[in-house]
């Protein structure tokens, strides 16, 4: 780009390369939570029947021993291999086997993040594939009887054109408006959402960061500061910018290619993000040079912004301080989210991200979650549909976000109208999340994800957490690209608003 | 509480309490004669009005919207944050072309959606018509959209009701297209002065039984209720609008467009029409297709119009409150609300303006425990009956008014209780004299210089800026200018606060003859020798001592004639010949612009235009960036033609002098992104000057600046030096919005006053204000800014503060609450802190408040403490007060003089410190090598 300003680069430091492969990444856990248990009796004459039947690795006998060891659970398929003569149970000579539902597995998640859904993103996490059928996961969504879980596909029994995976093309461009900025594109229809560091670890933010690399996407740094160990992602770094301008210079922004003015969070709206006192450890303080030990509430509002003008004011600020920089405003979704898109166009944003109520860790407070901002899915359509009818629908990209679990809500909310997702919560999960929403509690999360403690944090390592997070990218990816697929589409941007290829399930005698 | 206050306020609180409807308890006893009570300190004839009388207004405006099938089920059109606004009142009639230039400044701040002027006090022959005429009739102001139907409007509206007086379309441009800035072309608008014709105002009173109201009353309110139904009929009813009316009042009118406001004066041909008040607004509306003007600004009411800039939070409670007393809009915005409101409690209610603007923006807080109790138990009264109606969020309105029946024009501001639009007031005093009110200075600038070029009498420097400070006891957040004719009939203008208290205007009266040019002007001899003046300034200058050059004008001033200064000043800028002589003539001109002091009989605000222009005219003759002699002066001049040209500094050049007139506020023509470039290219110091509200100056340089420095002359923008890391800036007057929001490092310098949110999130700087700052300064600050601002500041001063323990390497505020006279004496203010809430929230950093006289009191503090200046406190904070005694003159010794006592640092100074913060987490040196090493585990 010739007007590449040299005052964003002064500071520039190289840039560092993750490779896009897939390989496995179990459970860092010894025994991971899983659907089944087998239970191995005494009975047991160590024949050697089961491991040889079994076609999913589930028990294990260590070379040179002659017991059995702790057999893997989670990769058993349960009682439904009962149909398929692999079955372990129905075969071992003393009956000394028996399989049943894990008491976990119904404490596990909730409507949601329904406990298959977390299992099956555990397994895209560790292989990069979804899990095949014989485990009947149902991950295409959750139990919460709304939302996108009343959501379908009306594929057609034969896609109406054949298309090869490799002639799919998954990739979004995050400028449209043809002002001079870079031309963004990225491989996958999403990015990461803004964590900030204080809210989860380093290593989590790395995870992120790194796994955007991989897949020629984004992460944001959420508005806890911008660490010295992300410049080497800087050019796929959102930075934030939110009301408590924590951890903001003008050398952070001008560091990343896309800044990101949060408003408000779909999750709690009308609050600004919280940090608790437990959680603002030595390094969180230092790095947003606060108080010790205090609980930092961001303002609700921008102090300096309470009209679209001031927006507008505050936007070419930005784009003065970095002059390659994208912008992208984050609201949350009030029965007015439509005007407030198309102010933010008219404004001047690249990106409009707007974040229903379902999202949000467990940090939200349970009152405003899910009980103040418009659900996505009604928000998406909404603004998709105003943009179009004020003609500036092509010149900006919507970005849709709370609650996005699957590869397949990413489908339905692009089908809505949005040209793209950030998801938050399920990177989490695929880091080992267990959704025990314990986030904000003392030092945060058991899982050593959520949390700035250093002896929680140590939980993780981040050539792991990196491979976590590009296994669950490329098997979203490859299920979009059967989604896709079976519509017959070419590109997510041709399935962009075609809301006649869903239903909803509470709705289908009107389907015609 | 006295019998006549207790009876007022009982009054307010029985009289407008309208339940579900029409509420039968009211009634009182000796039937509806009651005798309208009188409030004596105001106008005889405003008064509190009688409840049946209400009723029966109230009443006759249901039945009109029942006859008109109005459908109360309304929704927001749009929503529109913000706009510009401003407005400004003359003593003489003055031309609507000067409304183009602010206008035109307030461009970033509309869309281009919609734009719309208002005008009052016009003049009569402009418009065809007598005197009397234009003073006893309505101006009724039409625009037809659709053409066709203007007939049928008159066939309804107009003949039937109205005796005509006059009647015109207004004249318009041909092609439409050929203005800039109009987007759709614009409705004809028509106007008609009018009478009601006695007999349907006879039968309209006895139909509605308003046989007590006043007989003018009952006519403004069929006129009120006759526009109602026009606008039903051809605009509120309809998905295609075709008319609806601009305005209704007497010797006032409304023209809005779809386009830029300062099109309507292009397209309609008015920049000769000359009116008293004008005042302007630029649209900023969300929704993105716009094809008619009916929600443009400014709305009407009778005899009034409003602007306004902001946003309702509570659109919804407001429009409720209105329909219970049968108001009910039609064009869907906050702004005809607005309008609705404030005509229901003047005219409906008849309050007092003080009590209006109590009921829009009600005191609260400590403001209100600091009235007096009498005020306390009306303002209670108020407040309980209308907060429903009192509007909620961030709002601005200016409101130009003629008061018919007492001769008298007003122009208002009034801004919201927690001031979150921007505004600023400004007034000149001389033989005309000008009021302006603005959503930011330029635009006031702009004013007054575009005005100044047709009357040489009128500065372009206003002899006081102000803000207000909402719904406070001190000024009650709104200023009313009143233009009435004093007794040899001429129009004079007085400037009131809410409660009527005169604003004091600086002492100096003798002004400066401008028309006399200040080109040709020669040094007049003073006294010693015909040469004198060209002798003694060479000699000053070559002496290289600034200051003592600086304090010998300060000290001849009061004794010289106009002309004297000016041929000094000039004779300064002519013997600037080289470097080292301009320079020096630079620095004398700053000290005598920032600096306090007494310039004797002579205006102090002609005396600074005097200084501006030589100082434009010296920074203006610098060699230019493009022409050949590189590397001979050691400043050069770049502008807006000569952009292009800039290329890095050559041999002995050191300062690029910016002069940015002509730059756009923002985007890539504008004079900050042209420093950025500079900066790259290798200069380090910067002059930027004839500033027009440019934004974002000294932002955008990045880290490492500390070498770099910026002088700012003229009116700066808003976001100046936002996210500076090193560098220096001086700005050398007020600066606007949002000054260093998170500053990294460095140390700017406000030779004035700074605007809202000044230092918002802000990690470091030292900054160092002369003057005031405005809402919510250093709100969410952490690290280690100081800060010393030595006038005081409107509220929320450090709000959720973050700044570690000062003494050791934290953050503070220094508020001295100080402010120069008109002699350039330092006087204390009456209180430092005059806003309830100071340090709320905070956990780090402290404040260092100036308040001998101990007025500070707790429950300011929500959540701080006082806490005793100790000895390391004084050792931490005087190296800033030294500091501010070089910058702005204030001395240490003078801060510590109490009454004329020198006293100790402890007891003048309070310290304001973090109340019982309970920190959770404490700083454990092994966590910080586990967390590190963690980290560097994770980095690999």
């Amino acid at each position: 780009m010739n007007t590449l300003p040299e005052n964003t680069l002064k500071t520039r430091v190289p840039q560092e390369e993750v490779e896009r492969v897939v390989k496995p990444a179990p459970s860092r856990y010894r025994n991971e939570i899983a659907k089944y248990i087998v239970h191995r009796s005494l009975d047991c004459e160590r024949c050697g029947k089961c491991l040889e039947v079994c076609t999913h690795g589930v028990h294990v006998r260590k070379p040179g021993f002659e017991y059995f060891g702790e057999p893997n659970h989670h990769l058993c398929i349960g009682p439904a291999c009962a149909k398929n003569g692999h079955y372990c149970v129905a075969q071992c000579p003393k009956q000394a086997l028996q399989i049943r539902e894990n008491p976990m597995y119904r404490a596990l998640g909730d409507c949601r993040w329904s406990a298959d859904l977390i299992l099956a993103t555990w397994k895209m996490a560790e292989t990069g594939e979804a899990p095949s059928d014989e485990y009947d996961f149902n991950y295409e969504c959750g139990d919460s009887g709304g939302g996108f879980d009343k959501l379908r596909f009306k594929f057609p029994k034969q896609p109406p054109i054949k298309l090869d995976a490799d002639q799919i093309d998954t990739s979004i461009s995050l400028n449209k408006r043809k002002d001079g900025r870079p031309e963004i594109k990225i491989d996958v229809p999403w990015y990461g959402g803004g964590m900030s560091f204080g809210s989860v670890s380093n290593v989590t933010q790395l995870s992120k960061a790194r796994a955007a690399v991989a897949w020629n996407t984004f992460t944001c740094t959420g508005e806890g500061g911008y660490m010295e160990r992300m410049r080497p992602y800087d050019d796929h770094m959102i930075t934030q910018v939110a009301t408590g301008l924590f951890g903001v210079r003008e050398e952070t922004i001008q560091r990343v290619p896309i800044v990101e003015f949060k408003y408000a969070q779909g999750a709690k709206p009308g609050l600004g993000g919280h940090l608790l006192g437990d959680k603002n450890t030595p390094a969180v303080a230092r790095m947003r040079e606060t108080v010790l030990g205090i609980s930092l509430f961001s303002p609700f509002p921008f102090h300096s912004v309470y009209s679209i003008e001031d927006h507008m004011k505050h936007i070419d600020w930005v784009k003065h301080v970095n002059r390659r920089a994208l912008i992208s405003t984050k609201v949350s979704t009030p029965t007015d989210v439509d005007m407030v898109a198309v102010g933010s166009y008219s404004a001047g944003t690249h990106i409009v991200h707007i974040d229903g109520g379902y999202g949000g860790t467990g940090a939200a407070p349970d009152i405003a979650k899910k009980n103040i901002a418009m659900p996505i899915e009604y928000a998406i359509g909404k603004v998709h549909n105003f943009l179009t009818d004020e003609g500036v629908r092509d010149k900006m990209t919507l970005i849709a976000s709370g609650g996005i679990r699957s590869a397949h809500d990413i489908a339905k909310a692009i089908a809505l109208g949005a040209d793209g997702v950030v998801v938050g919560t399920a990177e989490l999960v695929a880091l080992g999340c267990v959704r025990c929403s314990l986030c904000a509690s003392g030092r945060g999360c058991p899982r050593g994800i959520a949390t700035t403690d250093p002896e929680l944090c140590g939980k993780m390592d981040l050539d792991w957490g990196t491979q976590r997070l590009v296994n669950l990218y490329s098997a979203w990816r490859k299920t979009l690209v059967g989604i896709l697929q079976r519509l017959g589409l070419r590109s997510v941007a041709e399935l962009r608003g075609r809301t006649d290829l869903l239903m909803h399930l509470d709705y289908t005698n009107d389907i015609r | 509480m006295s019998p006549p206050a207790q009876q007022r306020a009982e009054r307010i609180a029985h009289n407008v309490r309208i339940r579900p409807m029409h509420c039968a308890a009211e009634r009182s006893a000796d039937g509806a004669a009651r005798r309208p009570y009188q409030v004596l300190e105001f106008d005889a004839r405003q008064f509190v009005m009688n409840s049946e009388l209400i009723k029966r207004l109230a009443g006759s405006r249901k039945q009109l919207a029942e006859s008109l099938n109005y459908n109360p089920l309304l929704k927001k059109e749009a929503e529109e944050g913000g706009c510009g606004v401003v407005g400004f009142c003359c003593s003489e009639p003055v031309a609507g072309r000067h409304i183009y230039e602010p206008s035109r400044q307030m461009h970033n701040r509309g869309n281009g959606k919609g734009g719309g002027i208002a005008a009052v006090g016009l003049v009569p022959e402009q418009l065809g018509v007598s005197r009397e005429v234009l003073d006893s009739h309505f101006l009724l102001h039409v625009a037809f959209i659709d053409t066709k139907v203007r007939p049928e409007i008159e066939a309804q509206f107009i003949k039937p009701f109205f005796d005509i007086a006059a009647s015109a379309k207004l004249d318009k441009v041909d092609d439409w297209k050929s203005v800039p800035g109009l987007e759709v072309l614009p409705p004809d608008v028509c106007r008609y002065f009018v009478r009601v014709k006695p007999l349907v105002l006879d039968e309209f009173i006895a139909k509605n039984h308003l046989q007590q109201l006043d007989r003018d009353e009952a006519e403004d309110e069929f006129v009120n209720q006759n526009s109602f139904s026009l606008n039903q009929k051809y605009y509120a009813s309809l998905g295609e609008k075709r008319a609806f009316v601009l305005s209704h009042g007497r010797d006032i009118m409304i023209l809005k467009v779809v386009g830029y406001a300062e099109a309507i004066v292009k397209y309609y041909k008015i920049e000769e029409l000359c009116a008293h008040e004008w005042i302007a607004h630029q649209r900023f509306p969300t929704k993105g297709r716009v094809w008619h003007p009916g929600g443009a600004h400014p709305f009407a009411a009778i005899d009034m119009a409003l602007v306004h800039n902001g946003d309702f939070a509570n659109y919804h409670s407001v429009t409720e409150y209105l329909k219970q007393r049968h108001i009910y809009p039609q064009f869907l915005t906050d702004t005809e609300v607005s309008a609705l409101l404030f005509d229901l409690l003047t005219r409906t209610y008849h309050y007092p303006l003080e009590y209006i603007i109590e009921a829009l923006a009600p005191t609260t807080e400590l403001d209100f425990d600091r009235l007096d109790p009498e005020k306390q138990k009306i303002y209670r009264a108020i407040q309980a009956t209308h907060i429903h109606g009192s509007p909620d969020g961030p709002w601005f309105f200016i409101i130009a008014r003629n008061l018919a029946r007492q001769k008298q024009f007003q122009l208002m501001g009034i801004t919201d209780t927690a001031m979150l639009r921007p505004q600023v007031f400004a007034f000149c005093d001389g033989e005309v004299q000008v009021g302006l009110i603005g959503s930011e200075k330029q635009a006031i600038d702009a004013t007054l210089l575009s005005l100044s070029k047709d009357d040489k009498r009128i500065c372009p420097v206003a002899d006081r800026y102000w803000n207000a400070r909402g719904g406070s006891h001190n000024d009650g957040g709104a200023f009313i200018f009143n233009l009435q004719k004093n007794p040899a009939g001429k129009i004079r203008i007085t400037c009131t606060d809410k409660f009527g208290k005169p604003v004091p205007m600086p002492g100096g009266t003798e002004a400066c003859d401008f028309s006399k040019g200040g080109t040709g002007l020669r040094p007049v001899p003073s006294g010693d020798s015909p040469d004198g003046m060209e002798q003694i300034v060479n000699e000053k200058l070559a002496a290289g001592n600034s200051l003592a050059a600086f304090e010998w004008v300060r000290d001849q001033l009061p004794k010289w004639t106009y002309d004297e200064f000016r041929a000094a000043c000039r004779q300064m800028v002519d013997a600037a010949k080289d470097a080292s002589r301009t320079a020096m003539a630079i620095e004398v001109f700053a000290l005598l612009n920032d600096r306090r002091y007494s310039t004797g009989s002579k205006k102090r605000s002609h005396v600074l235009h005097v200084i501006h222009t030589e100082l434009s005219r010296l920074l203006g003759s610098l060699p230019n960036i493009g022409s050949k002699d590189a590397g001979k002066s050691a400043f050069r001049l770049i502008d807006f033609a000569t952009r292009g040209s800039l290329r890095p500094p050559q041999e002995n050049e050191t300062t690029l002098v910016i002069d940015a007139a002509n730059f756009a506020p923002e985007g890539s023509n504008c004079d900050a992104e042209l420093l950025v470039d500079a900066f790259m290219k290798g200069w380090r110091h910067f002059i930027s000057f004839n500033c027009i509200g440019q934004r974002y100056i000294g932002c955008g340089l990045g880290p490492e600046t500390g070498d770099v420095t910026i002088e700012v002359y003229g009116s700066s923008g808003d976001y100046l030096g936002s996210g500076i890391d090193g560098l220096a800036i001086t700005v050398h007057g007020n600066a606007q919005d949002q000054l260093g929001q998170i500053t990294k490092e460095g140390k700017m310098v406000v030779h004035g006053d700074v605007g809202q949110t000044f230092m918002y999130g802000a990690k470091g700087g030292v900054v160092y204000v002369l003057g005031n700052a405005a809402g919510r300064p250093l709100i969410n600050s952490v690290g280690k800014p100081r800060v010393v601002i030595n006038g005081t500041c409107l509220d929320f001063l450090a709000e959720s503060f973050m700044a570690g323990d000062p003494n050791h390497g934290g953050g503070f505020v220094i508020l001295n609450g100080v402010k120069f006279d008109d002699e350039g004496k330092l006087v204390p203010l009456p209180e430092p802190y005059p806003g309830s809430n100071l340090f709320s929230l905070a956990s780090g950093g402290a404040i260092f408040v100036r308040d001998p006289g101990k007025t500070m009191v707790d429950q300011q503090l929500n959540g701080g403490k006082f806490a005793r200046v100790t000895a390391a406190d004084w050792e931490l904070i005087l190296p800033y007060l030294e500091e501010n005694q070089r910058l702005f003159g204030i001395t240490v010794g003078q801060l510590l003089t109490v009454n004329g006592q020198q006293r100790k640092p402890a007891q003048v100074y309070r310290k304001v410190v973090p109340g019982n913060i309970k920190a959770i987490v404490t700083e454990d040196t092994d966590d910080v090598a586990a967390e590190e090493l963690v980290g560097d585990l994770a980095a690999k």
